[in-house]
């Protein structure tokens, strides 16, 4: 019960935060730019001709275009802006001295990142649905015959889910260790665009930045990019928390 | 009973520099202890300990009679804190502020007006926290810190910034809170003038170590003490000489002769001595020590 309070408390804290602004942006983003092509152009999923699912046809491209930088670049900015909301506030130390386990304290902050990107994904889907229906009624005077293929949009959605864990648990430690926020974000900045360089590296795996990338481009290590992107996330986020524990100034 | 006990709490942050020196801190349950100091004197090192923001190095802290290691929780949910300047979420309002408290101590959401109205910031609506004042954010703090009822309320400098009236008010609130509500408070400050109307318990802390501690009127005591008595002659030459007959050392400031203090007696013996050897005596007079001066005697 007590995490669950926890969690309420600090879910309160991202009201009105920079980082709830940029959820808000960043999963309207990419789909409010296919609205406005779609208008522009006159056009919409009915009307672009494909031969399978619009919806998964539609989902997919914008996804694509999220997945290769906005969203590994969105969610470094959220894990961190969260973290660090305690730093510039000066708040670790009134945190740390409420009646809260550290375990507790370091679980429900992680839960919040993690419920924030949750939130982006559902932000997303719904600009997904709107910049898929609106250019329809406008453009065509319908709404496509096809249904809304819930599963699939939540089962796409949870896959790329998985592959940003490694990145809100090295954000999430770095920006635990280190109260300037340029820091968290220039690492998170230079680990991502290193990722990117060196993508056609078979080992690129090592970097917990690459899986995002990864599924958006081609793989070259073959590898299980799922599992090895939630064995990134179990050791990273095991290290965060020891590290975390054995803290000698809390706030 | 203590409300809090240290027993040779040692802190150091480098090898060769201890900020915190065996102190042995009692902080009597009911009291408001004045835990004073220069700046830099190990104040807020010692308050960070007490409340486990700092990892232990040396000795032993106790509050409310156990250990952080017998119950940390049991412990931080009786103890409301304020340490060095206010933490507020600065994107929030005052009641948000508050609701971050709330969710966590499960306290009524009503003493949540309450706690605003008590450091009157019940008009602030939906003004966020990072555009108070000081002197507001001083108030929500201490209203955060007062959210859950604590029995013991730990602040670290609460005064500071604000202006002579807000000092009162806070002065105010903190002894209404004690009397009718016995809440035991610690209170640091590095000026002995803005707490020596509230405490009833001092603790002076220099260097990491503890000088004096004790109860208001043992302060009194030394202040008494450490009282000086003053002549005014027209020859205080000869007043000293006439003084040294009765192993008195006096020495001359200002044209005054200043001598310890002694009784009234010897006053008029030596008097009547002075006027005999035809001494002018124009003043006699007992000077008291005030308690700012013996504070900055005792960290010199």
């Amino acid at each position: 019960m007590k995490l669950i309070y926890s969690l309420q408390s600090e879910w309160l804290k991202t009201k009105r935060s920079a980082a709830s602004w940029l959820c808000l942006i960043g999963g309207f983003f990419i789909p409010l730019i296919y609205l406005l092509y779609f208008l522009i152009k006159h056009k919409s999923i009915i009307s672009t001709g494909n031969d399978g699912s619009v919806w998964e046809m539609h989902f997919q491209m914008l996804l694509r275009n999220m997945k290769a930088f906005l969203l590994p670049m969105g969610v470094i900015m959220a894990s961190s802006l969260i973290t660090q909301m305690e730093y510039k506030n000066n708040t670790w130390k009134q945190l740390c001295t409420t009646p809260q386990s550290m375990t507790t304290i370091f679980i429900a902050k992680f839960m919040v990142i993690v419920l924030m990107t949750i939130k982006f994904f559902l932000f997303f889907t719904i600009g997904v649905l709107i910049s898929g229906y609106v250019p329809c009624l406008i453009v065509n005077g319908e709404l496509p015959k096809e249904s809304l293929p819930y599963m699939y949009l939540i089962e796409e959605n949870f896959k790329v889910f998985v592959l940003c864990l490694p990145i809100i648990a090295i954000q999430y430690l770095i920006s635990l260790n280190f109260k300037n926020f340029l820091v968290p974000v220039g690492i998170g900045l230079v680990g991502l665009i290193g990722t990117m360089i060196g993508s056609s590296w078979e080992k690129i795996f090592i970097s917990p930045y690459a899986f995002v990338f990864l599924d958006a481009i081609s793989n070259p290590s073959n590898i299980h990019i799922y599992k090895v992107s939630l064995v990134h996330f179990v050791i990273i986020t095991g290290i965060s928390y020891w590290l975390f524990l054995t803290k000698k100034e809390k706030g | 009973m203590y409300s809090i006990e240290t027993n040779e709490l040692t802190h150091s942050f480098s090898e060769n520099e201890k900020v915190v020196n065996a102190i042995n801190l009692q902080v009597p349950s009911g009291s408001i202890y004045g835990f004073l100091g220069p700046n830099g004197a190990g104040k807020t090192t010692t308050l960070r300990l007490i409340l486990g923001l700092i990892k232990k190095q040396k000795g032993t802290i106790s509050i409310l009679g156990k250990t952080f290691e017998e119950d940390r929780l049991g412990i931080l949910n009786a103890i409301g804190s304020m340490i060095e300047s206010p933490s507020l979420y600065g994107h929030l309002t005052a009641k948000e502020n508050l609701r971050i408290l709330q969710k966590i101590y499960q306290c009524p959401k009503g003493r949540i007006d309450e706690v605003l109205e008590i450091v009157d910031l019940t008009n602030t609506g939906k003004k966020k926290a990072g555009k108070f004042s000081l002197g507001m954010k001083q108030r929500l703090s201490i209203a955060m810190a007062l959210l859950h009822n604590p029995q013991l309320l730990i602040l670290d400098e609460p005064t500071n910034g604000l202006d002579p009236n807000g000092i009162i008010e806070i002065r105010e609130l903190l002894i209404k809170l004690n009397r009718e509500q016995n809440v035991t408070i610690v209170i640091s400050s590095h000026l002995l003038s803005e707490i020596e109307k509230m405490v009833t318990h001092i603790g002076i802390i220099n260097k990491g170590v503890l000088l004096f501690q004790g109860s208001l009127e043992e302060l009194h005591q030394k202040q008494s003490l450490t009282s000086s008595i003053k002549f005014g002659t027209n020859d205080p030459e000869k007043t000293k000489e006439i003084l040294k007959k009765h192993e008195l050392i006096a020495v001359v400031e200002n044209n005054f002769v200043v001598l310890p203090i002694i009784d009234n007696h010897l006053i008029s013996i030596l008097n009547k001595e002075l006027v005999d050897a035809g001494i002018e005596v124009y003043r006699i007079e007992v000077v008291k020590n005030d308690l700012e001066s013996i504070f900055m005697d005792l960290v010199k």
